[in-house]
């Protein structure tokens, strides 16, 4: 018995010290593998996700037994911001890639150490492959601790066969002919636009309401209290499209029923960025070569203007690991190479703060980047100026505006307290 | 002596060990975030860096605030409808079930379907029903001339629209009302009968005061998850419109949503403390006793 158990301890020594000469010898010679975590929302039904997901493999093989990228799906977008709120509260990255939606809400994560502040660490070169603009938005009190990657416009979406059908041949160039050819389509049997009041921005009736902002504001309106007449005046203008020229149930409708509205043809004109372009069910719709992007008419007197935002900021986890470190900052000069960008951009239709020679060849991707290129000037959407707790209260008091529960100065001045000063 | 010591102390490491677990577990999913709740209401968070003491800020705001105020009115509401629609409903059925009638084993496992299946796929079937274009509207018109309705989209109809849709489902508190009910002894119904009680006489005078004690179980949990309310509607309305539906539950999302963390907390507080008040001042009013363990004594 104790010659059997004097046996097994030196058994389990002979183990244990194989084991560590095993790893001494892996740590002296061969250079460990470094993995990167990406919890990426470029995955599943994404329009961008097939061209990702080739740039990373190609990345891998690549940089095989130094660099390996590991993508974390994830597919339900309000968890996923979720995740990263909650982690970063908790003091921990939520991967060492991933995403954030910058608005002044998500600015807030700059305060955190967590993330990479890539001011410090980039390049001349690379820098200048983004749109300054961009750059700038993304920059908070000198830290750049996202980098702008996909970028929008929100324009609005006609279909012209509606309009066709309704006796309206051209796009209309003033509010008051946007009225009329609304009327005609309302005489025709079709409800004008699609709007919606539901969800937690109200996105589609937001989009309009932007628009009808900068338009009577100028580009700097949201830099202006919001009880500002510009704003009332838009609030009253986007309370008529809900009351009169939308779908009976655009208050409280969420941005899924809007969308809907419009692929099932029941309303003629909508309001999206460019990833909608790319969805199969609106490739289906028998109208979808009539499409027509555009901007409003101009409701005051700030024209040929385009509403934008930064639709998705990259941002990676700090580290003191410098193999590490310098494995993220390789990884994303090569995922934001104007080269990587032109691939996800042809796939996708979507579009980039990386400047890229690629210019679409499908119909309705171009439209997007033909705006975008006509617009003499941009400005932000309310959601992306003025942050999510705004936008909340936006999208709640504007179906008590369109109610009549409340009036465009009430509206107003509910929506002004929320905005921190 | 000694040999006494040693088993005594035997006997304390074993309930330590096997109390360990749950100790643990008890500890960090429910006194630490307890604490950690209680003590960031008292600061200014936003979830990154420093915490900053700022006393009763966060409670003076929150109670200034028409939205919270809404909130908390819209929670009595959801408890009052629970606990005096929705366990009186379910003490109904199960009064009728537990005389056994044809098809009483089916109706029963129907009442309880829904409590199996998704609240995310039950609110998105209402949302359908509740449409302007929907089935409801289509049913009303059709019968009573009604004119269609936005019935989720309007402030005077968004919050009942939803409260009915979770106080018919009484399966739940159903099936515990049921098992008691089939536990109350048969020889005091048959006594009843000879003496020449009617069915709602035996009802009135046996079954409701034997199942007082679950009556008091079922409407204090039905109260306090009316308190908590938050999925059916957040899934439903968003708490919207203008706030006509919002809860307690709603409201501390949205404030954590918008990176306020310690205002969510200070939320979460107020949640913890008007739970506890309902709870308190039911068992005040009904008192706890159990006329089902009186007799067995």
């Amino acid at each position: 018995m104790m010659k059997k158990t004097k046996l097994l301890a030196v058994l389990l020594m002979l183990c244990l010290m194989t084991g560590l000469g095993a790893q001494g010898q892996v740590d002296s010679g061969v250079q460990k593998e470094v993995e990167l975590r990406w919890a990426s929302i470029w995955v599943g039904n994404d329009s961008k996700a097939p061209a990702v997901e080739a740039l990373v493999n190609e990345y891998n093989a690549k940089n095989a037994g130094k660099i390996k990228v590991v993508i974390e799906p994830q597919p339900d977008y309000n968890a996923y911001e979720q995740k990263v709120r909650t982690s970063l509260a908790a003091g921990q990255a939520p991967a060492d890639i991933f995403t954030i939606k910058f608005n002044p809400t998500t600015a807030t994560f700059y305060q955190s150490n967590l993330l990479m502040d890539f001011s410090k660490v980039m390049s001349n070169s690379w820098k200048q492959t983004f749109d300054a603009g961009s750059l700038e938005q993304s920059t908070v009190d000198g830290m750049l601790k996202s980098l702008p990657m996909e970028t929008a416009i929100l324009p609005i979406w006609y279909n012209m066969d509606a309009f066709a059908q309704a006796g309206v041949k051209a796009l209309p160039t003033t509010m008051n002919e946007m009225w009329a050819a609304f009327d005609k389509l309302k005489a025709a049997g079709i409800t004008p636009a699609s709007q919606m009041t539901g969800d937690t921005n109200a996105w589609t009736s937001m989009i309009w309401f932007s628009h009808f902002a900068v338009s009577l504001g100028g580009t700097n309106v949201w830099d202006k209290p919001f009880t500002d007449p510009a704003f009332v005046e838009a609030a009253k203008l986007t309370k008529r499209m809900i009351t009169e020229y939308s779908t009976s149930d655009a208050v409280g409708l969420g941005a899924g029923g809007s969308g809907g509205h419009f692929l099932a043809g029941r309303t003629a004109v909508f309001s999206n960025g460019p990833w909608y372009a790319g969805r199969a069910d609106l490739a289906a719709t028998p109208f979808f070569n009539s499409i027509k992007i555009a901007g409003l008419p101009a409701a005051g007197s700030t024209k040929d203007f385009m509403i934008s935002r930064l639709q998705a900021n990259i941002c990676a986890a700090s580290t003191k690991d410098k193999a590490k470190e310098a494995a993220i900052l390789d990884f994303m000069q090569y995922l934001t190479s104007p080269a990587s960008i032109a691939r996800i951009a042809e796939t996708s239709g979507a579009m980039f703060a990386i400047k890229t020679d690629y210019r679409p060849v499908k119909a309705l991707q171009k439209q997007f980047y033909d705006v975008a290129s006509a617009a003499k000037t941009t400005a932000f959407d309310l959601e992306a100026a003025l942050g999510a707790e705004v936008t909340l209260e936006f999208a709640q008091q504007l179906g008590a505006l369109a109610l009549g529960r409340i009036s465009a100065e009430e509206f107003c001045a509910l929506v002004d307290r929320k905005i921190e000063r | 002596m000694q040999a006494v010591g040693t088993h005594r102390s035997r006997i304390w490491g074993a309930r330590a060990l096997f109390l360990s677990p749950v100790l643990l577990l008890f500890f960090f999913f429910f006194l630490y975030p307890f604490v950690f709740t209680i003590a960031t209401s008292f600061t200014s968070w936003r979830g990154i860096g420093l915490m900053k003491f700022n006393g009763v800020a966060n409670y003076q705001k929150l109670l200034g605030d028409p939205t919270f105020r809404k909130a908390l009115g819209n929670n009595v509401i959801w408890a009052l409808s629970q606990g005096f629609i929705q366990v009186p409903l379910a003490c109904l059925v199960a009064m009728i079930l537990v005389r056994k009638p044809k098809g009483w084993r089916m109706l029963r496992t129907v009442y309880y379907l829904p409590n199996v299946i998704s609240t995310v796929a039950l609110a998105m079937v209402w949302v359908a029903i509740y449409n302007v274009e929907g089935p409801l509207n289509a049913i009303l018109s059709s019968l009573f001339g009604m004119e269609k309705r936005n019935w989720l989209g309007n402030p005077d109809t968004a919050l009942f629209a939803v409260i009915f849709q979770t106080v018919i489902y009484i399966g739940y508190f159903m099936i515990i009302l049921l098992a008691s009910a089939m536990n109350i002894p048969r020889s005091l119904y048959e006594a009843a009968q000879i003496d020449g009680a009617s069915t709602f006489q035996q009802e009135r005078h046996i079954t409701l005061p034997m199942l007082r004690g679950s009556l008091i179980t079922t409407m204090t949990l039905a109260m306090a998850y009316g308190m908590r309310h938050f999925e059916s509607t957040f899934l439903m309305t968003g708490g919207g419109p203008a706030y006509a539906t919002t809860t307690m539950g709603i409201d501390l999302y949205l404030r954590m949503d918008a990176l306020r963390y310690s205002e969510a907390s200070t939320a979460g507080v107020f949640l913890i403390v008007m739970g506890t008040l309902v709870i308190t001042l039911l068992r005040k009013i009904f008192g706890s006793s159990d006329p089902m363990s009186e007799m067995a004594q």
